[in-house]
């Protein structure tokens, strides 16, 4: 109960600090307004985005209720950066968005930091940053930096959104050129995660007591000598002390398939320690985008039932991606996107999920974009029980499909 | 290791019938994007040239292709010389600015549109200023101690300095 009410008390802190950072950016709009139109480079400047967004899935919910269409796809942000001197700088982002169950409309934080540049090859912040993981994890809010309305699942999940893609910390960067060999850019960064109540995994399972004591890792970006072609290797480390809360009548059930210890009382301290890599290759030249990204996040669970949590997984997560902007208004592109939950075991529709995206991106204006996407899908394993009606992806159907909707303005 | 037939894609016949439509909507697509290329590469040939220009003052005459798009990506902060570097662009419909874009930073504005898209939004960095043609751009280089910026070559260029690049 107490919990419970812990919860409570925690929803209407955020909803309140959520009103006030929009009283407080609508306050400060005007002001930053004007200040971008005193001059071509204002000192503070101000972009922001809404996207509203329609899913439509066959056969399976995804992401949302979906099966029967849901408009639970909407991202709204505004942002201000200042530069406080040739060196220092300032920004912060609010955003807030609803997917499905996510979301909510929460206003938070996005990011938010102070950046001091010693020199190209060397700068640093502190605050809230995006994480830099392959090539667009710190972009994939931003329906506007790229043609596809979803980002390669397998390695881009929209709904470990709070769990990757910004930390609390710090962050050293840099960029050198190299001469002959091309150019490097680093990123290094270290600090812990801020997230919400997590979905329960199951029904009769919730998580409780979610702790991050750290999260660190690090971008390496190397542009070859071949204009456009860059490749990088991204790592991130990462560890996750929760209480998993098993409810009664579930208990005996699961002890006499040995997926619980005797005497079990019904809370599972449990620590997941997690490491996750990517590798990243992009060609981009002219009109013509490719990218490829192969990735591996490892697992380790520390638990009193092993059976349960297995103690160690390996995900597999690969994609292929191409677009091409035929006219400055029209870029189609298309995906291959394959992820395994358990690289050890491909067997059965819910072992694995294949997906072939094909997308086209309509610019109406520089500042107005539509999109729409077919998503042809094979395979169960990234579907939620809780938003189809408590079935186990073993038992949804394999071949579905999954089609979207999207249009952005932004500034 | 063997992979189980079952884990092989098997899509039902309307899933069929859809991928073939999709196989058939992609070839359509792609060559239309090849000859578009082809008349878009035509056009690069014969596009009219810019000129990239300095402050009066500017301790530099010549840079590398390479170190004018990092500085056009806002990749590096200053010129050799230390001074701080301020770019400056065009809109994003003109001409000049689709020939400076392919030329130096080797991909379409609309690349580079969804590039800052991604560094703004991202907290990383903002773009540089966009000016309406090339009276204001030579101006703004010619008051701004730093600024670099490219015209087309009919631009009056003489409160400003021409930069070389390699």
């Amino acid at each position: 109960m107490a919990r419970v009410s812990g919860v409570a008390f925690g929803r209407t802190v955020k909803r309140r600090l959520g009103a006030l950072s929009l009283a407080l950016a609508s306050a400060a709009l005007p002001a930053a307004a004007q200040a971008q139109e005193a001059g071509p480079d204002p000192d503070v400047k101000v972009h922001a985005f809404v996207s509203q967004g329609v899913i439509k899935t066959t056969k399976n919910n995804y992401l949302a209720h979906s099966d029967r269409g849901s408009f639970d796809f909407t991202e709204v942000g505004i942002n201000f950066t200042a530069n406080l001197s040739d060196k220092l700088r300032a920004g912060v982002q609010l955003f807030a968005h609803d997917l499905g169950p996510l979301g909510n409309y929460t206003p938070t934080f996005d990011w938010y930091y102070l950046d001091y540049r010693f020199a190209d090859w060397l700068g640093i912040r502190a605050g809230r940053t995006k994480i830099p993981f392959g090539l667009y994890n710190d972009s994939a809010d931003i329906d506007a930096a790229r043609v596809p309305i979803l980002l390669p699942q397998s390695v881009y999940p929209m709904d470990h959104r709070d769990y990757l893609l910004a930390q609390t910390g710090g962050e050293l960067y840099g960029n050198v050129r190299l001469g002959e060999a091309g150019a490097f850019e680093y990123r290094a960064y270290g600090g812990t995660l801020d997230f919400g109540t997590p979905l329960p995994p199951a029904p009769g399972v919730t998580v409780e007591n979610l702790q991050m004591p750290y999260v660190y890792g690090g971008r390496a970006w190397w542009s070859t000598p071949l204009d456009g072609l860059s490749a990088a290797g991204s790592y991130q480390a990462l560890r996750f002390d929760s209480e998993y809360h098993i409810a009664p009548p579930l208990i005996p059930v699961l002890q006499s398939v040995g997926l619980l210890p005797p005497g079990f009382t019904g809370t599972l301290p449990t620590q997941f320690r997690v490491k996750l890599w990517v590798a990243s290759l992009e060609y981009q030249r002219g009109d013509l985008l490719v990218a490829a990204e192969y990735s591996r996040w490892i697992g380790k669970f520390n638990s009193q039932a092993p059976a349960l949590l297995p103690p160690h997984i390996v995900n597999e997560r690969y994609y292929g991606m191409v677009s091409y902007h035929v006219t400055p208004w029209f870029t189609p592109g298309a995906y291959y996107s394959v992820y395994y939950p358990d690289m050890d075991k491909r067997e059965g529709k819910q072992a694995f999920q294949r997906d072939l995206a094909l997308s086209v991106r309509f610019d109406v204006t520089p500042n107005w974009l539509v999109k729409l996407e077919g998503h042809f899908m094979n395979g169960t394993a990234a579907l939620e029980p809780t938003l189809n009606d408590g079935q186990q992806p073993k038992d949804l159907v394999q071949n579905w499909g999954a089609y979207l909707l999207k249009t952005t303005a932004y500034f | 290791m063997a992979r189980h037939p079952s884990t092989r894609p098997s899509f039902d016949p309307r899933f069929s019938r859809g991928r073939r439509t999709l196989v058939r909507a992609g070839l359509w697509l792609s060559l239309a994007a090849a000859l578009l290329g082809a008349s878009t590469v035509e056009a690069e040939s014969g596009a009219p040239t810019h000129v990239v220009i300095v402050h009066p003052h500017a301790g530099t005459s010549s840079v590398s292709r390479e170190v004018l798009g990092d500085i056009f990506l806002k990749k590096t902060a200053r010129w050799e010389t230390g001074e701080p570097a301020r770019p400056v662009d065009q809109k994003s419909g003109a001409a000049v600015r689709e020939a400076f874009s392919r030329a130096v930073l080797r991909r379409s504005t609309a690349a580079v549109r969804s590039y800052w898209m991604q560094r703004i939004f991202s907290g990383r960095e903002v773009p540089p200023p966009e000016l309406d043609g090339d009276a204001a751009v030579v101006n703004y280089v010619a008051s701004h101690v730093g600024a670099v910026g490219y015209v087309s070559t009919s631009a009056n260029m003489s409160t400003v300095k021409p930069l070389v690049v390699r």
